[in-house]
């Protein structure tokens, strides 16, 4: 037993040795260890979550289906046969056939494609544009910020679905997927730039900032070296989750009849032209439905693991 | 709070003339020509075309066209449809519908909303709330048309349980399924929310202090848990309230119910550009006024916040 009213040699008062305090582990720091990065962190995180892992699987499987369609069915989406109306499953024909006689589940697999490069796309862009917006309003602050972020607000005011129905009447003579792409985005960056403008303004003002300027960096390299890396997460949070949202609302247009062309195989598309024969063949409706929840529900999936993965104030256990 | 009041209106001028104006921009100058709408299939009259434009002061350079729109809205006078009826008569007709529709869709999702989501959140890993957080994901996930024609078919044609459509004068039991339909989806991410702050507040000190003082268990529930919890529920509905006025176009397309939403399609296809233009206008307007009103809720929910 030490005697603790004298201190150890090189002390003026009597600390305890390291190894007699209860939080000997707590203090010890293995420097030898490599240094554990956010993002390190975040993908520990991550690969321990059921959600993430279920939805990662999901969505890779999607993306498989979306980029070579041909390993799942060899029936032609676009080859219909009149004679083949409302048949009910076959060989080589699991789904059936639709009121125009074409096999729905060559539809279902072929519309992924459709589905997944309009979600992917509008994201790209919003997190592009709204994140640029974002930056220089939170960022530069002043006048620029209150011109941008009133934009903001106008912008936030209108209804997504009446905003792109109104824009995209105007041009229903375009037959390109990027028509609904950037009209989706058109009314889509706005969410992005307002949590963007947020996330700069708080980081802002935080000590790194402070000392990379003392060390004479100059604003635009603090933006883009220590200001937007800081900013990221909750980016990408709202980028997962939103673009579930991109998916629904092209399948939502495209079912109005004014998104997608006709002679694109989409889901919203298929599930609108089967709505007449509802009553009588449900099926019909259900096959695209259930794919394109399936989609939905593995992007929103992970955007919850994302979030908990890069938000550890939302953790939930 | 009169002064804070007196600011976020002067404040919301902004908004409403640059919405307006941008909808206003977004019907009538792009391309695309709403007096050949009006004609139809039928060969463009160059002459009546001419005093069409006139008549809605299309002849002239488009900003003095949106002054005098306003001008006019001011005065509740959006012109007229095509087919000659006033367009204040036609919105006058169906804004009662879907002020109905969104307000029981409103009830609907408060009310399931927030029982689910705090039931949820206080007994967090139950059997039930894993079931609860299973359903409000699928909810989330599935668009509302398809849950529209899934309602349809089940509770309409094979169990006819309720009407499969509503028609033009709705009664309670005709919107009750597109009401249900409608508030689904916000009902499911007002579970999300409720289950979370709940569950994050009941952890708080504050929360450990009202326990130890001795308050009964439902006392701190109520008066503890719950209001601190539906701060954010609030602002969610409220800002809510006033997109499920636009958001009803789907639902009321899918159940044929003749609202705003329905009027508004139809006459976008139609290039029925005045109504468009003065239905957009009303419902940013609804939407701004609901922003509001959540901000002057939150003072009375959450003494710590003081508007001077």
């Amino acid at each position: 037993m030490t005697d603790i009213t004298k201190p150890l040699p090189g002390q003026e008062r009597y600390v305890a040795p390291l190894d007699e305090t209860p939080l000997q582990t707590v203090d010890t720091v293995d420097e030898s260890a490599p240094a554990s990065s956010m993002w390190a962190d975040a993908w520990r995180t991550l690969r321990k979550n059921p959600l993430f892992i279920i939805s990662g699987i999901l969505i890779l499987f999607i993306i498989f289906v979306a980029l070579f369609p041909g390993v799942f069915t060899k029936n032609d989406p676009n080859y219909c046969n009149l004679d083949n109306s409302l048949e009910p499953a076959a060989a080589g024909h699991p789904f059936g056939f639709d009121l125009q006689g074409c096999d729905v589940y060559a539809r279902v697999v072929y519309g992924t494609r459709t589905s997944l490069s309009v979600g992917i796309l509008t994201t790209l862009i919003v997190v592009a544009v709204g994140t640029l917006v974002g930056a220089i309003a939170g960022f530069f602050g002043g006048w620029v910020d209150a011109v941008l972020s009133r934009i903001v607000d106008i912008f936030m005011a209108i209804p997504m679905l009446l905003g792109a129905i109104v824009v995209l009447q105007m041009f229903r003579t375009i037959t390109s997927i990027w028509k609904v792409v950037l009209v989706l985005a058109l009314f889509g960056w706005v969410s992005t730039a307002r949590i963007a403008r947020g996330a700069v303004l708080s980081s802002k003002n935080l000590e790194f900032n402070t000392a990379s300027t003392a060390l004479g960096s100059t604003p635009t390299r603090n933006l883009f070296r220590h200001i937007l890396p800081n900013s990221v997460s909750p980016i990408i949070v709202i980028a997962t989750t939103s673009l579930g949202s991109y998916i629904v609302s092209e399948a939502t247009l495209s079912f109005l009849g004014i998104g997608l062309p006709t002679t694109t195989v989409s889901w919203g598309g298929d599930i609108s032209k089967a709505q007449s024969i509802l009553r009588t063949d449900p099926m019909v409706l259900f096959y695209p439905s259930v794919a394109l929840a399936i989609t939905v529900l593995a992007f929103i999936m992970m955007g919850d693991a994302v979030k908990d993965a890069l938000d550890p104030k939302s953790r939930t256990a | 709070m009169g002064k804070y009041l007196l600011r976020r209106i002067l404040q919301m001028i902004p908004v409403v003339l640059g919405t307006t104006l941008l909808v206003y921009a977004l019907v009538f100058a792009l391309p695309g020509d709403p007096v050949k709408a009006m004609f139809g299939d039928k060969p463009v009259n160059e002459a009546v075309a001419a005093q069409i434009r006139a008549e809605y002061n299309l002849d002239k350079p488009f900003i003095v066209q949106y002054f005098l729109f306003l001008k006019n809205a001011l005065s509740l006078n959006f012109g007229e449809t095509f087919a000659g009826q006033p367009v204040i008569s036609e919105i006058g007709r169906a804004f009662p519908v879907t002020i109905k529709l969104a307000l029981m869709a409103f009830c609907f999702e408060a009310i399931f909303g927030c029982v689910f989501g705090v039931i949820s959140g206080l007994k967090k890993g139950k059997w039930y709330d894993s079931v609860i957080l299973i359903v409000s994901l699928l909810l989330i996930s599935v668009p509302t048309f398809v849950t529209g024609f899934l309602g349809q078919y089940l509770l309409g044609v094979k169990w006819r349980i309720l009407p499969v459509t509503a028609g033009s004068n709705p009664g309670f039991l005709d919107l009750l399924m597109p009401a249900m339909v409608l508030g689904s989806v916000s009902m499911a991410y007002i579970i999300r929310l409720a289950r979370s702050e709940v569950s994050s507040n009941i952890a708080q000190d504050y929360v450990r202090t009202a326990r130890a003082k001795g308050m009964t268990n439902t006392s701190v529930t109520f008066r503890h848990i719950l209001r601190n919890s539906m701060i954010p529920v609030v602002t969610y509905l409220g800002q809510d309230l006033g997109a499920l006025m636009g958001g009803a176009m789907i639902t009321e397309q899918i159940f044929n119910i003749h609202g705003v939403g329905f009027l508004t399609y139809q006459s976008i296809l139609k290039g029925e550009a005045n109504m468009v233009v003065s239905v957009v206008t009303l419902l940013t307007l609804v939407f701004v006024v609901c922003n509001l009103l959540v901000d002057m809720l939150y003072a009375a929910l959450d003494p710590r916040i003081r508007y001077a």
